[in-house]
């Protein structure tokens, strides 16, 4: 992929959202930085996962020192600063939420945050006099954090590293942090504090980090030996000796079997079985770990690092000969109008549903499109032998997959998504990102060629168009809007009406509201932008009796607040048989 | 026997609809944790005992109470309130709450409307400050009821603030013709769309462009569908056919209504009556055709239900006195005898309802009013019909005997001459006091009973819709008039002519009938007057299944299980392809359908007369004035009237 432009990680503080999302930085002011041409004003900066720059607003000065950065799961940026207070930015323009001034999230004289971890719903603080607070529900408005259990740090002791079980892990529903003090490990939650794995003489534990799935714990002890241990400390499942007893700046799961270990300029791979693999890089480097591997960003590039498949191994595996191999071979023989085609046929002949299943599986794992296509291929060779015994669904589903992927892969998309990714996060989530960062006509296309409902689509449009165009006419980006909406039947005019009225444009808003069809949905919102008389008009004709009252207690309220003359409010239902009669029977 | 109707037979899967009733029942129910009293309002009680056994109820909440005015009585924590959107009943809730709160007692509150939510409900509650103690406020959607295998109710009151009364007087169904088009629309969920529409009648036509219009807004999906079930509906305003409810129902049914009252299904009647040993205890008898003998014979006349029921029993006793008297039965013998004693409770309990029935109807009085009513409706002896409703009002006899001849006289004859229209109305006020005044005012209003202003067009449409038949042999009549005795009613004539011909062939009639007519082809809508739409003749009406299709009759006001008895004399007749579905408002007699205008109208001058202040809490200089004081202020008028006819 491409670079990120004059970004240097190692000057910067970093975030990048999971599932192939954007990375957010700002420029940490503990470090010092030669200015080249850039203006010394810190800025907030966004990027695609391609590097192509999405957004910059400049950051807020004189703030307490940024702690961290990070993206929450409905991709909201998150940005802790050193006194524990929070503050939130709307993607894609990086707008505050709610206020600009920053939320607290710790008690007040706490001495602010020593480390902080967080996951997709939330953070887990370590105070500087070593107290725990967690906040699970970091996306309201006002959210509310908890104070853990007193871990029980003695004044000489320090703690060491910090990890967080997620509460979707955890039995009770609430997180649960590791914190390594002294030569043990101890689990906060609500409700106390556990020593852990003691029998296990770990000594102290320099680096930890939880596995996906929440399961098992990477730590990095002080004797230089990376540990796999089940998350309650009961056994040692896997251990291997480092050649350094320097912690590792970065330490991160990539999949559920393989950790990674990063000193500067070395990247270890370390895994259940054979030899650890090393990899150097001559640039600071930033793991991003996903459900599946782990990404790799650096100054330059952005890499995705997973163990190989089973099926890509089958495949490619030097002097493979299984099945998916030979039928492989056998396209291959096809094209080249080569006999040997039929020969392979014939050896795989009983197996071939398999072979057929890992080529498919196999295309899912490439990135490479002509690479995917040549699998494809090879799947297409073999389908032609066997179409009775093999499900033709599969193919067409990961064709239609491949296809979405490879859109979204795109440097100009850029949301590097794998096929295990896109099924976790799901279609619908991935066309929410996309208009999030108002890719619509991508949005709209994907929903289309899936036979989802475009109307969340065609909605956002709509409303990020009123917003867009305020210099625009009433009518003319009414029969823009117009043009939209009507390809999605029933849709609801009257939530585009409301944004519109909402965006300061009352007289559009009352031009759409016109086309809504449900009376229910267009009476409230009618009287929202004070169309009174057509609201009872609309409300009388629907026939909904609840509705005419809706009307009437709404003007009757108005009456009296306004302290206007109740004599209109006669004339107007006087005119009404219905409306008169109705607020008879009620008064 | 249970009071819930068995379904199985039904032409459309009602079952189905029931069970999900009673489902969101019981699941709202159980959403709330905990021991709960359950407090229903009394009507909706007889409601939901034809969707689901109390016991079921019971299992699920730990207390059981009827709304009423006076606080509610129960150590449960939670209060659970399942009640009609309705506004006086609102009040009640409000007070017992604040009731219990004046108390300390500390309750969690859930409410729950029947069938949805209604701001002006909601508002009673927020102005008793009650609305923001209630911990949820839900909404069950019961919009429909099946009273039997071919009859479904709307469950719409007479104390709904759209009652009849209103209905009548004022022309406005709104809340009612909402809630029907919403009850048809949600069978058209179930069923798919309903292909033709057919309405006669001003709330009838405004519900059918509902319906067509809720169709639009809330799209049944056809794809899972196949062919709708329901082939045609048919909306009927009781308005366009007045005459029918006033007559005397005669078949045994109809009669069970007009003595003794079916209410959700059953009779009450004194344990006495149906041999207990105990008096004066009351019990209830459900009337449904779950019962094998009712269904046989509910809808004969009830002449003839004397003699089948009369004919069960000695054939029964004479297989007794047979099985006493030779002891060479066999065993297959003896069995069919046992099988037939089953029977012999139901024999039993309507030998003795009929036995009951007969000392209403065998009394001269009523044969003599029958023979009145055929009278009036064959238009002849204009005089002795004329002295004979005096004659009754000098007897004091019921209100409602005396104004159910009045209006049908009144609608027969296109209203009385002024000279004896005049006299009628004093000599009911002096016979039964003054406060009936309005009451007077409000049928002329209604133009039930009213001056004659132009010439009656009865015999026109008495004539083309052949409204009088003469029945040759009552056991097995060829006509559906055997109902009331040699007259068929008006609204199933109508029904009868849009099934076989179309309403085309009738065009004239029915323009002499009151409301708009509309016949609405799904897509397409024409008002009135335009060509007719629907396949002429009651042919290719089966199905490719070989079922017959369905045709949905709403009677939008009411209807009489005398008319119900005729449209199935109809759909069983030969050549007619069709399953008759009867959806109505409410059944109704022509004493229940009189009965809440006679009370309204009370009501209003002892409010006039207790209440003085006409126009309440608005000040009569503005331009409201006339309007909320309108009723009062002629209520007093009419107290002046009065007192100066008593000096005179």
């Amino acid at each position: 992929s491409s670079g990120v432009g004059r970004l240097d990680l190692s000057t910067h503080i970093v975030a990048a959202a999971p599932f192939g999302g954007p990375i957010a930085a700002v420029r940490d002011d503990s470090k010092i930085v030669q200015l080249h041409s850039e203006p010394s004003r810190r800025r907030l900066l966004l990027f695609s996962s391609s590097g192509h720059p999405l957004a910059s607003s400049p950051w807020t000065p004189h703030l307490p020192r940024l702690h961290s950065l990070a993206f929450s799961s409905s991709l909201n940026l998150l940005a802790l600063l050193s006194d524990g207070s929070l503050l939130r930015f709307r993607l894609p323009d990086l707008n505050p939420i709610t206020s600009s001034s920053p939320v607290p999230l710790l008690p007040p004289a706490s001495g602010g945050v020593a480390d902080a971890v967080f996951w997709g719903g939330g953070v887990a603080i370590l105070t500087e006099d070593n107290r725990v607070v967690v906040t699970t529900d970091i996306e309201v408005d006002d959210p509310h954090p908890r104070e853990l259990a007193d871990p029980g740090v003695a004044e000489d002791e320090q703690v060491l590293c910090m990890a967080v079980v997620e509460p979707q892990f955890v039995m009770s529903g609430s997180p649960e942090v590791l914190l390594a003090v002294g030569d043990r490990v101890v689990a906060v939650d609500e409700d106390g504090v556990q020593v852990l794995g003691e029998a296990l003489e770990i000594g102290p534990v320099q680096k930890m980090a939880v596995s996906p799935n929440g399961k098992l714990l990477a730590a990095f002890a002080h004797d230089g030996r990376l540990l796999v241990i089940p998350t309650d400390f009961s056994r040692i499942i896997f251990e291997y000796e480092c050649d350094s007893a320097l912690p590792p700046d970065q330490i991160a799961w990539c999949g559920l079997d393989s950790v990674l270990l990063y000193w500067s300029e070395v990247l270890l791979m370390v895994g259940p079985n054979g030899d650890p693999v090393q990899y150097n890089y001559d640039e600071p480097v930033m793991l991003i770990p996903e459900c599946d591997g782990v990404r790799i960003l650096t100054n330059s590039s952005m890499e995705f690092l997973h163990r190989v498949p089973d099926s890509t191994t089958l495949i490619f595996g030097i002097g493979s000969m299984s099945p998916a191999a030979l039928l492989y071979d056998a396209r291959d023989h096809y094209d080249k109008q080569s006999a040997k085609a039929y020969d392979n046929y014939q050896l795989i002949s009983s197996s071939l549903p398999e072979a057929i299943e890992a080529c498919i599986d196999a295309a899912g794992y490439e990135f490479d499109v002509s690479r995917q296509h040549t699998l494809l291929r090879a799947a297409t060779y073999g389908l032609a032998f066997c179409s009775s015994r093999f499900p033709h669904g599969r193919f067409q589903e990961m064709c239609k997959i491949l296809r979405v992927l490879n859109a979204v892969r795109d440097p100009e998309i850029g949301m590097p998504l794998t096929v295990k990714q896109y099924k976790l996060l799901t279609a619908t989530v991935l066309i929410g990102r996309l208009i999030n960062a108002n890719q619509h006509l991508l949005a709209l296309r994907i929903s289309e060629y899936l036979n989802l409902n475009p109307e969340v689509v065609i909605m956002h449009w709509a409303c990020e168009k009123i917003t867009a165009s305020a210099a625009i006419p009433d009518v003319v980006l009414l029969e823009g809007l117009l043009d939209k909406l009507r390809l999605c039947k029933g849709i609801s005019y009257a939530a585009v009406a409301a944004h519109a009225d909402n965006s300061g444009r009352r007289k559009l808003a009352a031009m759409l509201v016109d086309h809504e069809s449900q009376s229910s949905k267009q009476i409230p919102l009618l009287l929202s932008i004070d169309e009174q008389d057509k609201a009872l008009q609309k409300s009388i004709d629907s026939g909904d009796t609840d509705l005419v009252y809706l009307v009437l207690f709404h003007i009757w309220q108005k009456i009296s607040v306004e302290k206007s003359a109740p004599l209109d409010f006669f004339g107007v239902i006087n005119a009404r048989p219905l409306a008169r009669d109705l607020f008879i029977a009620y008064a | 026997m249970a009071q819930i109707p068995n379904l199985d037979n039904a032409p459309l899967n009602l079952t189905a609809l029931r069970e999900q009733s009673q489902k969101e029942l019981v699941s709202i129910i159980k959403s709330i944790m905990g021991n709960k009293c359950l407090v229903i309002d009394p009507k909706l009680a007889g409601t939901l005992s034809l969707i689901l056994h109390t016991s079921v109820l019971k299992e699920h909440v730990t207390e059981l109470r009827i709304l009423s005015a006076d606080p509610v009585q129960t150590e449960c924590p939670k209060v659970v309130y399942l009640v009609r959107s309705q506004l006086s009943l609102m009040k009640f809730v409000a007070n017992q709450i604040k009731n219990d709160e004046s108390k300390g007692l500390q309750r969690e509150y859930h409410l729950y409307f029947v069938p949805r939510r209604v701001v002006a409900c909601e508002m009673i509650l927020e102005e008793g400050k009650v609305h923001q103690k209630l911990a949820i406020i839900g909404e069950y959607p019961l919009y429909l009821v099946p009273l039997d295998e071919d009859v479904i109710s709307f469950e719409l009151g007479d104390d709904d603030y759209s009652s009849q009364e209103c209905r009548l007087i004022e022309g406005d169904t709104a809340t009612s013709v909402w809630h029907i088009a919403e009850a048809i629309h949600r069978l058209e969920l179930a069923f798919g769309v309903i292909p033709n529409v057919r309405a006669k009648g001003v709330a009838s036509t405004k519900a059918a462009q509902l319906l067509n219009h809720m169709h639009l807004q809330d799209p049944v999906h056809m794809d899972d569908m196949g062919i709708p079930e329901i082939e045609t509906v048919i909306l009927l305003d009781r308005e366009v056919d007045m005459v029918t409810p006033m007559c005397s129902q005669l078949t045994y049914e109809g009669l069970l209504d007009e003595m003794l009252e079916i209410h959700d299904g059953s009779v009450q009647v004194d344990a006495g009556i149906m041999g207990a040993q105990q008096d004066g205890k009351k019990v209830k008898v459900p009337l449904n055709s779950s019962d094998k003998l009712y269904r046989e014979i509910r809808d004969l006349n009830f002449h003839v239900v004397l003699r089948v029921v009369h004919q069960k029993a000695t054939s029964i006793q004479q297989d007794y006195a047979q099985v006493k008297s030779t002891n060479t039965q066999s065993v297959s013998e003896l069995k069919d005898f046992v099988k037939r004693l089953h029977s012999l409770p139901e024999i039993t309990r309507h030998v003795n309802l009929a036995h009951h029935l007969q000392s209403f109807a065998g009394k001269p009085l009523f044969h003599a009013r029958v023979e009145i009513e055929q009278k009036i409706l064959e238009a002849k002896d204009y005089d002795t019909c004329y002295k004979y409703i005096e004659e009754i009002i000098q007897k004091q006899e019921p209100i409602e005997t005396v104004l159910r001849l009045l209006v049908l006289f009144s609608l027969t004859n296109a209203g009385l001459p002024r000279k004896n229209f005049d006299y009628l109305r004093r000599e009911i006020l002096h016979s039964y006091g003054f406060e009936h005044m309005p009451l007077l005012y409000n049928l002329e209003k209604a133009g039930l009973v009213k001056r004659r202003e132009s010439r009656s067009n009865w015999a026109v449409i008495r004539r083309a819709l052949q409204l009088i038949v003469d029945i040759k042999d009552p056991d097995s009549p060829d006509d559906m008039s055997y109902v009331f005795a040699g007259y068929a009613p008006l609204s199933i004539r109508l029904v009868e002519h849009a099934m076989r011909s179309g309403w085309q062939s009738i065009e004239e009639v029915l323009k002499l009938l009151l409301g708009p007519r509309l016949d609405l082809k799904r897509g397409v809508s024409t008002i009135s007057g335009s060509s007719e739409l629907l396949p002429d003749g009651a042919q290719q009406n089966t199905d490719r299944v070989g079922r017959r299709s369905v045709v949905l009759v709403v009677f939008v006001g009411g209807v009489t299980f005398a008319e119900i008895a005729a449209l199935r004399f109809l759909g069983a007749q030969e050549g007619m392809g069709y399953d008759f579905v009867v959806a109505t408002t409410k059944v109704i007699t022509g004493n229940t359908l009189l009965r809440p205008i006679i009370a309204s109208s009370k009501q209003r001058i002892v409010q006039s007369i207790t209440n003085p202040c006409p126009g309440g809490d608005f000040p009569c200089s503005v331009q409201g004035h006339f309007l909320f004081c309108h009723w009062k202020c002629y209520c007093l008028c009419s107290c002046i009237r009065v007192l100066y006819f008593l000096v005179r």
